[in-house]
């Protein structure tokens, strides 16, 4: 079962995270716009709810996006790359955790994942990761 | 219409898929959710008030914890956030209609999940590695640096404009790396938009439950070999959000 926000391995490269344990930003994206229409016109019985309006970012390159961009080149430091110097490196930590806070609003409602659905064959308690339907169908 | 309550439809799986006591759904309080069978098929559905507005981040969440949790367990098909229908019947009209369609849509994704992989460039290395690359952007970046916008203006949008279109050229490169590198791990792989100007990787993949694993590894491996250019995340396991085509099961 998939638990809390982020995680990894230490030092991995790779950040864990779960489904639905996401920040808003990461469920937003992963949700909307997909799945399955069921179109009004089709079915009468699709009722119109009010939905609260949920904006997917859409990045259009702007003159915005070039001048915020130049701006970060004036700000860099003219060092070769691969001589960093020590307060370059924090300030890339600092700026990779305050990125990751911004946007996991959630963090309470991760730690809360558990199966939603279990099998009505077996039950389905053993924590396995692995399906636990019963494949005879 | 008249009435107080619809039913909210999160998706459709098969019958033998049983909600679990705690599965919590939109709404406040939060709904509970049941199944409602036809067939082979159920739809996992909770009562909604008609008059609340939905879409709160709270309900965005429990739709996708109900999902994702559910995939995890058995195959579902994500139905489109905020489809509400009028009760019972209509639900099981809907299942009936399409009952073949769904059914055999759901043995497809027997034993798959979605997993997301979605990484971003870290500002700083990816344009230090552009300006060590390319003198005429090296050579702008001189024209620029220290000097105030409304003097540069000019050169600052054209530098920006470059930077712009090396990301844009760079994901295009990283997206089908990322495919590349779990090549035989995954049974499909549908790119996403990116949702961020610096945006690395966006890419959906379905991956048998079998296959995990090996397919985390890989992804680890990809991400290793970039550690220093991208901040990459694995996202899932997911319900297969990007491999249900919105029109194709519904006409």
């Amino acid at each position: 079962m998939s638990v809390a926000a982020t995680t990894g391995s230490p030092g991995s490269a790779l950040e864990r995270t779960g489904g639905g344990g996401s920040g808003l930003s990461d469920v937003v994206e992963t949700v909307l716009d997909k799945g399955v229409v069921i179109d009004a016109q089709v079915s009468v019985a699709v009722v119109g709810i009010q939905l609260l309006e949920i904006n997917a970012r859409v990045v259009v390159a702007s003159i915005e996006t070039y001048l915020r961009f130049a701006d970060t080149v004036d700000r860099m430091d003219i060092v070769p790359k691969d001589q960093k110097t020590l307060p370059d490196l924090v300030d890339g930590v600092a700026g990779a955790a305050a990125k990751g806070r911004a946007v996991s609003g959630l963090g309470k409602a991760a730690q809360e994942i558990s199966g939603a659905v279990a099998d009505s064959i077996r039950g389905g308690d053993d924590g396995e990761r692995r399906r636990r339907r019963s494949r005879e169908r | 219409m008249g009435q107080e309550t619809g039913l909210f439809i999160y998706g459709i799986v098969p019958s033998d898929v049983e909600p679990t006591p705690d599965a919590e759904g939109v709404g406040t309080p939060p709904g509970e959710v049941l199944a409602i069978r036809h067939g082979e098929l159920a739809a996992l559905v909770s009562e909604a008030g008609l008059e609340e507005p939905l879409g709160r981040p709270a309900d965005l969440t429990a739709y996708e914890r109900l999902l994702d949790g559910t995939a995890e367990v058995a195959p579902v098909l994500p139905v489109r956030f905020g489809t509400v229908v009028t009760g019972e019947d209509a639900v099981h009209d809907l299942l009936a209609a399409h009952h073949d369609r769904f059914a055999d849509a759901l043995a497809e994704f027997e034993d798959r999940v979605q997993y997301t992989v979605h990484g971003r460039f870290d500002e700083r290395e990816f344009i230090g590695e552009l300006l060590a690359g390319d003198p005429d952007a090296a050579a702008l970046a001189d024209q620029v640096r220290g000097r105030p916008e409304v003097e540069s203006r000019e050169q600052r949008i054209r530098l920006g404009e470059m930077i712009s279109q090396a990301v844009e050229l760079r994901r295009e490169a990283e997206n089908r790396a990322a495919v590349d590198a779990v090549d035989g791990l995954v049974v499909a792989d549908s790119p996403r938009q990116p949702s961020h100007e610096l945006d690395a990787v966006n890419v959906a993949f379905l991956v048998r439950v079998d296959d995990e694993e090996e397919f985390v590894r890989a992804v680890e491996e990809f991400a290793e070999q970039r550690r220093d250019l991208i901040r990459m995340r694995l996202i899932g396991p997911l319900a297969p959000y990007d491999f249900v085509s919105a029109h194709q099961l519904v006409e």
